[in-house]
């Protein structure tokens, strides 16, 4: 595949990816109580810290995913030195993203050795019980940032320089 | 990467974090606050008590006492809204399963093959989880006019060391 396609498709993935964060990250932002809730059923962390993962958590989703679509989009802007870095939103957005999905796969493991069976409260579009198909959708997750985090620091310079010669043909 | 890259990046997400962190406190700093102060029970407590009375108004609640009043005096049926493999695992005994997945064909289900009139006990697992309310509600939508949803769950029942069956 060529760099120009492949470079498309990493994008794509990226904004679809931040998109994902965004939206669950919205809707706990709109449901705080609901999700402190599913956060004390875990019985992982004491009841005093449980309000402040609450509140924050939805909110490092949604600014990692606003950053990662930024990052995407703002790629194919025309003046690379400008501010911020390019590059520079994609990979901080993967590298919050990626800690946050390796966070709940050990979560979730933990859980169910523990044989708790609890909301997991971390579904995409439904409600679902802590369990194997959830930690798979948290392991996708991460493969996809992992992914596109690889691209970005062991593909994304060489991708730059091959095709800086053809747009300063243009 | 270059180490400079590499710092520079490490740099940027620890700001998106306390981006984030800030953000999170200045929208949830109640919540954040009856937390650390030991209160985040009785606010959660409250704020799905408010939350249920408007979501699930018009569907009658009852108490672990009253749950158990009625089973004795075999005055209603009971219905299991959790899973199958939980209610398989241990149910109140007599109970019904009416799994989730099954909501969306309950038309067709024997329970609405039963009197109309007949006093139905919805209960899920906990007192956090609202698929009793939600069944309940849309049994008294399907037509059944005496319907309760006892909040506890079955947890509350299985502590109270009161009756349970196992379907396995």
């Amino acid at each position: 595949m060529s760099v120009s396609v492949m470079r498309f498709v990493s994008s794509g993935v990226g904004i679809v990816l931040g998109g994902l964060f965004v939206y669950v990250g919205v809707q706990k932002h709109l449901a705080p109580y609901e999700f402190a809730e599913a956060i004390q059923a875990y019985q992982l962390l004491p009841s005093s810290l449980v309000g402040l993962v609450a509140a924050t958590l939805s909110w490092i989703e949604i600014v990692s995913g606003i950053s990662l679509i930024l990052g995407c989009l703002l790629r194919h802007r025309r003046f690379s030195n400008s501010f911020p870095p390019d590059g520079i939103l994609r990979r901080s957005g993967l590298l919050l993203i990626l800690g946050q999905a390796l966070l709940f796969v050990v979560v979730l493991l933990i859980t169910m050795a523990r044989g708790l069976k609890i909301d997991c409260g971390c579904g995409l579009f439904f409600q679902r019980q802590v369990g194997l198909e959830s930690v798979l959708e948290d392991v996708l997750l991460l493969g996809v940032a992992g992914w596109l985090y690889w691209r970005e620091v062991k593909i994304g310079g060489r991708e730059e320089e091959s095709l800086t010669p053809v747009q300063s043909k243009l | 990467m270059t180490r400079v890259t590499w710092r520079r990046d490490l740099t940027w997400t620890i700001g998106l974090l306390g981006l984030a962190v800030i953000l999170g406190l200045m929208f949830h700093w109640p919540l954040v606050q009856a937390s650390l102060r030991g209160n985040l029970t009785a606010l959660l407590d409250q704020k799905r008590q408010e939350r249920r009375e408007v979501q699930f108004q018009g569907v009658k609640t009852l108490d672990l006492a009253q749950a158990y009043q009625i089973w004795q005096e075999q005055k209603a049926l009971f219905v299991d809204a959790r899973e199958a493999k939980e209610y398989q695992e241990l149910h109140v005994q007599g109970a019904v399963n009416v799994p989730p997945e099954t909501w969306e064909g309950l038309a067709a289900s024997e329970l609405m093959k039963m009197d109309r009139m007949r006093e139905l006990v919805v209960y899920c697992s906990q007192e956090s989880c609202d698929d009793a309310l939600k069944l309940a509600k849309k049994l008294r939508a399907a037509g059944f006019s005496r319907v309760m949803a006892f909040t506890g769950g079955f947890r509350a029942w299985d502590e109270a060391g009161y009756p349970a069956d196992t379907s396995r």
